[in-house]
């Protein structure tokens, strides 16, 4: 609780906190981001439910793999600059923590995805893990969206 | 191949309508869905004060309850004259606006707040004709 109220004190919080500009646009970069991680989730996820088997797999999930990691860095940056504002109410909120906790679920998959992926394992355990990702992805929007409403 | 086309992804939608139905009836801030139409008043003492970004809000401790009072982006409540300098914790203030349509919470957005004598409106299209 200290570093949350520390958090809301330090200067980037402060400067966010009073700006007709600057919090616009941050927030419009985090909806950049979380639609670059949404949409190349969602494509890789689809390629391995098996959508689009005319694109060659490894390249299109290396292209999108890179967007999406980028587009999570740029989520987890501005996220984490919107949420110093006002740290101690948000981190009070159920949805919030819920959306934390569906992104680590959603980061715990990606690792056994890309783990299943290197070694010789079935097809069902990898597209089980694609479409619980798509759930879990759509439910930290979903989530996320929500963050404004309650 | 075929569960994942199939049952999981349609199986993944319907989780996802249900949470979405399960969360529905707790709209809040944005907009005014989740507000009552007719007006409502609330008279206290301000507990805390937030001027900033998404938006301003006020806790008002009426007789021992603290409410939320929810005002406007911190453009529009400026622009309305409310700031930091005119009001602050232990203020008497009196916010006009419509409470959540939930009887249990105690929540409200305001469209004018008075504190010291002064009338600040924050809504000017929404405040009640007198």
């Amino acid at each position: 609780m200290e570093f949350l109220e520390a958090l809301e004190q330090s200067g980037l919080a402060r400067s966010l906190k009073a700006s007709f500009v600057i919090y616009p646009v941050v927030n419009a970069l985090h909806v950049l981001s979380i639609g670059m991680v949404l949409t190349s989730v969602m494509l890789i996820d689809f390629r391995m439910l098996g959508g689009f088997q005319a694109i060659d797999r490894q390249s299109f999930i290396a292209l999108l793999r890179r967007v999406a990691l980028t587009g999570f860095c740029g989520a987890l940056l501005t996220g984490f600059a919107m949420f110093s504002i006002r740290a101690t109410e948000y981190a009070a909120m159920p949805v919030f923590l819920a959306k934390m906790g569906l992104i680590v679920l959603a980061a715990l998959n990606f690792l056994v995805f890309v783990s299943l992926q290197e070694g010789v394992s079935s097809p069902n355990l990898l597209r089980a893990s694609a479409a619980l990702s798509l759930v879990l992805w759509l439910g930290v929007l979903l989530c996320g969206r929500f963050i404004g409403f309650l | 191949m075929s569960w994942t086309n199939g049952y999981g992804l349609r199986g993944g939608a319907a989780i996802l309508g249900l949470i979405a139905l399960a969360s529905a009836p707790a709209f809040a801030h944005h907009g005014w869905s989740w507000t009552e139409d007719g007006f409502f008043e609330l008279k206290g003492v301000i507990a805390e004060i937030y001027i900033g970004n998404p938006h301003a809000t006020l806790d008002v401790d009426a007789e021992g309850e603290i409410w939320r009072v929810e005002l406007a982006p911190p453009s529009r409540t400026i622009a309305a004259g409310f700031t930091e300098a005119v009001a602050k914790k232990g203020d008497e203030v009196t916010a006009i606006g419509n409470r959540s349509k939930d009887e249990t919470e105690k929540r409200m957005k305001a469209v004018r707040i008075i504190v010291g004598g002064k009338t600040y409106d924050v809504y000017p299209d929404r405040v009640p004709s007198n």
